[in-house]
């Protein structure tokens, strides 16, 4: 029985992937952070370290030579994955990969937004007479955002 | 009779480094949701819901978790994944 079962912004259609119960301003709005942190990408500022994390904090050598060899291929899936968004931001369905491109990319939002935001465990509220209030409220928005496209593709798993 | 062969002995720091595995350890952060940490550890390593819990459980709680271990390449590896994933992992010699 769902008497009281709240929709579900992606749920689970079969074959056709997921049903995408987002609005289009909603699709558009997150495309348009995308294109933002694409811009970020190469920009190489304090706000991304958290998208190109040290392998090897004893080890600065061996660091370089894996940051040499990854950084360029985590910017390029980054790339591949805004892509994807831009021409899967009007379906009525998304597939796995679609709806997995979609969660890495709201993912790797929140880590900028949070960076900047310099958040910490203990927040857990919004402070409204804050300067940054429009961000943390984009924050708290992705967050929703990213936890339900993890519940719709936690269902993919075997 | 032949003279001696000089022969040099390794040396057993630089094998036994070596021959340690390597170990991933993924970081507590404030920002990732630990229901995105759970999905991401199911689906690169397919461990069970039960297994990946408690990992993402070790990592909120106790700050770090080691994921999975294997030589310098194969760690190399889990931690680009887990890196392509947004996820703060290193790598080190298992101590």
């Amino acid at each position: 029985m769902a008497l009281f079962r709240r929709p579900r912004l992606f749920e689970p259609a079969g074959s056709k992937g997921f049903q995408v119960r987002l609005a289009p301003e909603a699709r558009d709005w997150v495309v348009g952070l995308a294109d933002e942190l694409e811009a970020l990408l190469v920009a190489d500022t304090e706000d991304t370290r958290r998208l190109f994390p040290t392998a090897y904090p004893d080890d600065p050598d061996r660091d370089a030579g894996y940051q040499i060899l990854a950084r360029e291929q985590l910017i390029d899936d980054r790339r591949d994955a805004i892509a994807l968004m831009r021409t899967t931001v009007a379906k009525s369905h998304m597939t796995v990969d679609e709806l997995g491109a979609w969660m890495r990319i709201v993912n790797d939002l929140r880590l900028v937004l949070g960076t900047r935001l310099d958040v910490s465990e203990e927040d857990d509220e919004i402070d409204v007479d804050g300067p940054d209030l429009e961000s943390q409220l984009i924050y708290r928005e992705l967050g929703y955002l990213l936890s339900e496209i993890v519940d719709a593709m936690t269902t993919t798993l075997p | 009779m032949t003279a001696p062969i000089e022969v040099r002995e390794p040396d057993t720091d630089e094998v036994v480094e070596e021959d340690r595995p390597w170990v991933v350890i993924v970081w507590n952060d404030p920002i990732n949701l630990m229901s995105y940490v759970t999905f991401v550890f199911r689906k690169l390593f397919g461990y069970s819901e039960e297994k990946a819990t408690k990992l993402m459980l070790d990592v909120h709680h106790k700050g770090r978790a080691t994921v999975s271990s294997g030589t310098r390449t194969e760690a190399e590896r889990d931690v680009h994944r887990l890196h392509s994933h947004g996820l703060w992992a290193t790598m080190e010699h298992d101590k």
